[in-house]
């Protein structure tokens, strides 16, 4: 166990300048933004399909034209819907392409350039698609399939940003709990978004496209005038030059004799440190680091489940149950509300016993317990908010450990350390991988619920769920082998 | 004032209408002009008694002078009075069917029964709503957002600039 080790936090604690805790705000909220606004389309879904469609309205009274029929871009909701799931698709694909470059380029480029400009641009494009067409009154299916993908592949800038500039300022130690916390910018995002459509939706669903594009064009400014990349930036030693001096200072405690041998390649690694800092690692050295492609492959399947709760659950709510929008909205925030939770416990435990494979198996399998359970909820709010918060914690906290915290263990462990930036494309990569699950996923959530109900699209959640597990099998059987073997030697010891 | 066969007020606006004697089988594509019309008189003309979807937008008309066999449009529960003259029928008194009806589900959401004419009607938006379909309610204060919103990012980046990047290397 790390006990020890937590004990020390102290120190640690004590190092956290208030530079790492403006870091933390500023990457946490920037990302939470760009959430918001992905999130602001999920909740404008009902409106939008409204918008786009004529009255169906079936009484002997008159309805003038102008104020109930005269839009015909779909004939029926039914088509209109089809078409936002397609759209949804569509960002998703465009997002998982985006991934995989914007990892690379922000290993190459200025991490507060790329991402300031994809907050900035991305925001333009949602104030056209959501505020100007509506303003204009022209509607027009390629218009909005055009720039949904553009606006995938700018949103994509943001995770492998954010991410690679908190592996810069927060080392391995206590990495789980403090990207568990963290990662809540998604969830923070996505009820962000939820309450600020809602507030704003009566006004007509333009607003709450212009209010989430002008806030996160905001963000985009301050990140660009208040980011700090690295420690590095203003002359502060970075994570590995204290990592080292860290494990050094811990040497003696532990075994006497190695201390000699091991103290040497310390200081030739440092050395190499400046000079070789800055060459990043190609995309298909990438690839091969270990672990990453089973987690990528996890991911997919566990981001597809994720997704499709985050892009359907209000539609769901306000179809299956009859609910009003605006309150399916603002319930779907307890989904969320349990991935924060879920992500922090489980970031923390992952932490204590310096393995996170075991942690998310057992999680992932309770999911499965709780998704079977939600898709039994009855017709009552209270109880579906509180197995949407279950549910949320169990599919939701691996999800974001994935997604934050081990992608950083991936892009920083030893093999590579200090001597290639690989953070962000290990990050692209699989987040990259896990949008490509999800916009597969988007597809197959509506066909089958076109064909076949919502209690199918439940245990097509299932399987994937389970088939998350078996990809990281390997892993799990080798983390724990090797927990029962520190057990072992711990009781052989005493 | 007088003009012809109309009585306008002094905006120009039709107040009534004097049609008889005309020999008009229908009023004509071009009786809508006279919606503001409170009295028209359309006796000794051979109308086909089709005459309900002719008086769209009718909304202020109060007297109705009809041929003897022609019926009142709307029917005899769409006027507080029809006389029988001689020659003519005269329907008096539009009825407000909106009232009378007392279907609660007349209109889709948001939207509210209106009068549209002598036995018609239509829905429009309910007080308060407007836009298409009537989904939308209030107005949205562009310059109190934009101003809260740019004064707060202007504060928060000059702060964040001061204390974090002005000591940072050139990149």
């Amino acid at each position: 166990m790390a006990w020890p080790h937590i004990f020390q936090r102290g120190t640690l604690l004590s190092r956290f300048s208030h530079h790492h805790v403006v870091v933390f705000l500023l990457t946490f909220f920037s990302y939470s933004l760009l959430h918001a606004s992905r999130k602001t389309f999920s909740n404008v879904k009902v409106s939008i399909s409204k918008q786009w469609t004529p009255s169906a309205f079936n009484k002997s009274i008159e309805l003038p034209v102008e104020i109930w029929s005269s839009n015909h871009l779909f004939p029926s909701a039914e088509e209109a819907t089809l078409f936002l799931g397609t759209l949804d698709t569509i960002f998703l694909f465009s997002y998982a392409v985006g991934l995989f470059i914007s990892g690379i380029v922000g290993d190459r480029l200025n991490l507060r350039w790329v991402l300031s400009f994809g907050m900035c641009s991305s925001a333009l494009v949602v104030f056209v698609f959501g505020t100007l067409t509506e303003w204009l009154r022209f509607y027009n299916k390629g218009l909005y399939c055009c720039l949904w993908i553009v606006n995938g592949l700018l949103q994509s800038t943001g995770w492998p940003c954010v991410v690679a500039v908190m592996g810069n300022w927060f080392g391995k130690a206590g990495r789980g709990v403090v990207f568990g916390l963290w990662s809540a910018c998604a969830s923070v995002g996505n009820i962000l978004g939820a309450c600020l459509a809602s507030s704003v939706l009566q006004y007509g669903y333009e607003y709450a496209f212009l209010v989430t594009a002008a806030v996160q064009f905001a963000g985009g400014i301050i990140i660009f005038f208040g980011l700090l990349v690295s420690p590095e930036e203003i002359g502060l030693p970075g994570i590995e030059a204290e990592e080292n001096f860290e494990e050094d200072s811990h040497r003696p405690l532990i075994n006497g004799a190695d201390n000699e041998d091991e103290s040497e390649p310390n200081y030739s690694i440092q050395e190499d440190d400046t000079a070789s800092q800055v060459k990043a690692i190609s995309f298909y050295q990438a690839c091969c680091l270990p672990g990453v492609i089973p987690y990528s492959l996890a991911y997919a399947c566990l981001k597809l489940v994720n997704y499709s709760f985050f892009f359907w659950l209000p539609f769901y709510l306000s179809n299956n149950f009859g609910w009003k929008e605006a309150e399916a909205d603002k319930l779907s925030i307890w989904y969320d509300v349990g991935g924060i939770i879920g992500g922090t416990l489980q970031g923390f435990i992952s932490d204590v016993l310096q393995k996170r494979a075991p942690v998310l198996a057992l999680s992932l399998l309770l999911a499965v317990g709780s998704l079977v359970g939600y898709s039994r909820s009855p017709d009552d709010k209270s109880i579906n908010a509180l197995l949407m918060a279950v549910t949320g914690f169990f599919i939701g906290g691996p999800s974001n450990m994935i997604s934050s915290a081990i992608s950083a263990d991936l892009g920083r462990q030893e093999l590579i350390q200090g001597s290639s930036e690989a953070l962000a494309t290990v990050t692209g990569i699989v987040d990259g991988t896990g949008s490509i699950g999800a916009a597969v996923g988007q597809y197959l959530v509506s066909l089958i619920q076109d064909n076949l109900g919502w209690m199918w699209v439940f245990y097509f959640f299932i399987l994937m769920t389970s088939c998350t597990i078996l990809f990281i099998s390997p892993l799990i059987v080798r983390e724990i082998g090797s927990l029962l073997q520190r057990r072992q030697a711990r009781i052989l010891s005493e | 004032m007088l003009h012809a066969r109309c009585c306008l007020n002094q905006k120009g606006i039709i107040l009534g209408l004097d049609l008889q004697n005309c020999s008009l089988k229908d009023p004509g594509p071009n009786f809508p002009q006279a919606h503001t019309a409170v009295i028209i008189d359309l006796q000794a003309n051979p109308l086909k008694d089709e005459l309900a979807n002719a008086f769209h937008g009718f909304i202020q008309l109060q007297t109705l002078i009809l041929p003897q066999d022609v019926n009142c449009p709307g029917g005899i529960n769409a006027w507080n009075n029809v006389t029988f003259y001689i020659n003519n029928q005269t329907c008096q008194g539009q009825r407000n069917l909106c009232n009378s009806t007392g279907d609660p589900e007349m209109c889709p959401e948001n939207g509210s029964c209106a009068p549209d004419g002598p036995g018609l009607m239509q829905c429009i938006c309910a007080d308060g709503f407007h836009g298409y379909k009537c989904m939308r309610q209030g107005s949205f204060s562009l310059l109190v957002f934009f101003g809260i919103l740019g004064s707060t990012t202007l504060s928060i980046s000059i702060l964040l600039w001061g204390t974090q990047r002005r000591k940072a290397k050139a990149s």
